[in-house]
């Protein structure tokens, strides 16, 4: 019953304490109980250890445990998705901070880990490809780190460029890669100019038209993204995410 | 009033005979184009990164001359490398500085920025060469630039908070893991970099600094990046620590922070003798926190840098207008943009800026 032992940091005394895991246990014993009868508990206790800012290992071993039930795999990358859109509202609302939104984003980044090599049988293994680097002469990233780890969490294939990434190195990107959004992101007044010239070089490049670009950072404004003919515009990690859903779908249903 | 009896005046909650002016930093091709000198190696406010001594006094003097061309009352100057320290230049052109933090080089700015770290695991840190306050070199900065500008100019010296150096020293996805996963050693190396903090301003103290500014954010623009509770366990006490040992000396301490610091107001100003940056773009108003904690709080602000960058020369004239109108009536007001005068901001707009507040900033306040 160790799980019984989850303990959450002291920094947060006021917190409600870890799920009580004990089903999982109760289907060992009871060989007779079906999966499908704990799988939404499995699955919601996940959810609140996420939420609950919990240990690593005792995540995984959660996870483990509801892998070996039989759980659906696609079941559990689906509950990040959900899990990483209410952290993501409670970001927003103000009743979670930086430092919650990006610890459940790697809690649940740690989640898909796990699934992921249990995805292979299955028809659908990757929501969408995403590149995203910041702009050539700004080598600020943190913004866009915690990007990549909630699309990464939430089911995207994301192949991050880096800073300073140059106009070439966005187009070689995406003649090579074919993502289905190219984010680009800026954090100075003096490098958000180089935004437009990334469009412009895959405009040139003949190749604007098979990518969704989304723009984001510090100076970017949604008047900005609209005056460069951006597909999307986020202020943060929380609307990225929701944007790049929104532009994958659009893709998708693209002619 | 001289510059530095204005500025005593200000830091004591008084009126002097106008608004002291400075800025924490002015980013170096800005102020290239002000004195006209070039400067040869890129620099950083966040961390120390020129190691040759007759270089490190050619940095100072370039600022002190820029900050005597601009006419500015406060000298900010950071810490040097202590003596024993060579950079460690990586082949990708990457630095490692002293606190283990990967910096690359900002061309823009000509500044160098921490990108990644040397930490992978705690564990690395118990490895980690933990600098020493009382090595040579570090007060070297400060003791020229003393020496130079004599009683003429205030002389305020950049520090590091030990939230933002941990921050940055092991990347802010790797500090957030180990606050929640292994809160001991976050709290730990928060109290040696406090540690380390309380020496070096005793040194500063013996240099005759008027003032200390403690750089690095408590928040971002939503709010604090960190849980409340844990300011009050484990932030708020290391920053008493600090500000305690300045003020056994007689000098001010002065928090800056960018972002949206309204939630955590009413704990600082318990704590700081000040505040700087009350970042308008994350909805800091500084008419609202002179009202409310005037009587307590030095203000140093807050000149938006966006609209330095973007808006126009009449703009900025009017917004600074504003901001004296509303922050300095009373005293305990210095002006200066919301964060520092950066490459991308219109070098007009920074001097309008200045221009401006030697018009109105005249007490009694006219507008």
């Amino acid at each position: 019953m160790f799980f019984l032992s989850l303990f959450l940091p002291p920094f947060f005394p006021d917190r409600r304490r870890a799920p009580d895991l004990t089903p999982i246990f109760i289907n060992r014993q009871h060989p007779h109980t079906t999966t499908q009868e704990y799988e939404p508990k499995m699955l919601e206790d996940i959810k609140t250890l996420i939420l609950d800012m919990a240990d690593a290992d005792d995540l995984k071993t959660a996870v483990d445990a509801t892998l070996k039930a039989g759980v659906d795999p696609l079941a559990l990358i689906d509950l990040l998705t959900q899990t990483l859109e209410e952290v993501g509202h409670k970001y927003e609302r103000g009743e979670f901070f930086l430092s919650e939104l990006i610890m459940a984003g790697y809690l649940a980044n740690e989640v898909a880990t796990l699934v992921k090599p249990h995805l292979g049988q299955t028809t659908r293994t990757t929501r969408g490809t995403v590149a995203i680097g910041t702009v050539h002469g700004d080598i600020h990233d943190i913004g866009k780190n915690i990007v990549i780890m909630m699309l990464e969490a939430s089911g995207y294939e994301v192949r991050d460029l880096g800073v300073d990434v140059s106009n070439d190195r966005f187009v070689a990107a995406v003649k090579d890669g074919k993502p289905d959004v190219l984010g680009i992101s800026a954090l100075l007044t003096s490098t958000m100019q180089h935004v437009k010239g990334v469009l412009d070089a895959l405009e040139t490049s003949g190749l604007r038209h098979t990518v969704k670009v989304i723009v984001g950072g510090r100076p970017i404004t949604p008047a900005f993204a609209e005056e460069i003919g951006a597909d999307g515009y986020a202020e943060d990690s929380v609307k990225a995410l929701h944007v790049i859903n929104t532009l994958v779908t659009q893709r998708r249903h693209q002619p | 009033m001289k510059k530095r009896e204005r500025v005593l005046t200000t830091l004591a909650l008084e009126e002097p005979d106008r608004v002291p002016l400075t800025e924490i930093d002015i980013d170096l091709p800005l102020m290239e184009a002000i004195t006209g000198q070039d400067f040869p190696v890129a620099t950083s406010l966040q961390t120390q990164v020129v190691a040759d001594p007759a270089l490190e006094r050619r940095r100072i003097d370039l600022k002190i001359d820029c900050y005597t061309h601009v006419d500015f009352d406060v000298l900010t100057v950071d810490l040097s490398a202590p003596a024993y320290w060579t950079p460690t230049i990586n082949p990708d052109g990457t630095m490692i500085d002293l606190w283990g933090r990967v910096l690359r080089l900002d061309k823009a700015s000509m500044a160098w920025v921490p990108y990644t770290t040397i930490f992978t695991a705690p564990e690395d840190f118990e490895r980690f060469d933990f600098p020493d306050p009382h090595a040579a070199g570090w007060t070297f900065s400060v003791e020229h630039a003393k020496h130079v500008i004599g009683d003429d100019m205030a002389l305020a010296t950049f520090i590091r908070d030990p939230f933002a150096h941990a921050w940055e020293m092991f990347t802010p996805t790797n500090f957030v893991i180990w606050m929640y996963q292994r809160p001991a050693f976050i709290s730990r190396v928060m109290d040696q970099l406090t540690a380390f903090n309380v020496e070096i301003i005793k040194r500063l103290a013996e240099v005759g600094v008027d003032l200390i500014i403690s750089g690095g954010d408590y928040s971002e623009e939503k709010g604090p990046m960190v849980p409340i509770t844990f300011f009050k366990k484990v932030i708020f006490p290391c920053l008493k620590k600090q500000v305690a040992a300045a003020n056994r000396s007689g000098i001010k301490f002065i928090k800056h922070s960018d972002g949206n610091i309204l939630p955590l107001l009413p704990d600082l100003a318990d704590i700081v003798d000040g505040l700087h940056s009350l970042d308008p773009s994350a909805g800091v108003d500084i008419g609202a926190v002179k009202a409310n904690y005037g009587d307590k709080l030095i203000l140093m602000g807050n000149v938006s840098v966006d609209n330095l960058a973007k808006n126009s020369k009449a703009a900025v004239v009017e917004e600074t207008k504003q901001c004296i109108r509303v922050a300095s009536p009373g005293g305990g007001h210095i002006l200066t943009s919301s964060n520092s005068w950066a490459a991308g901001a219109k070098l007009e707009n920074c001097l309008a800026m200045v221009h401006t507040t030697k018009k109105y900033g005249v007490y009694p306040i006219r507008l």
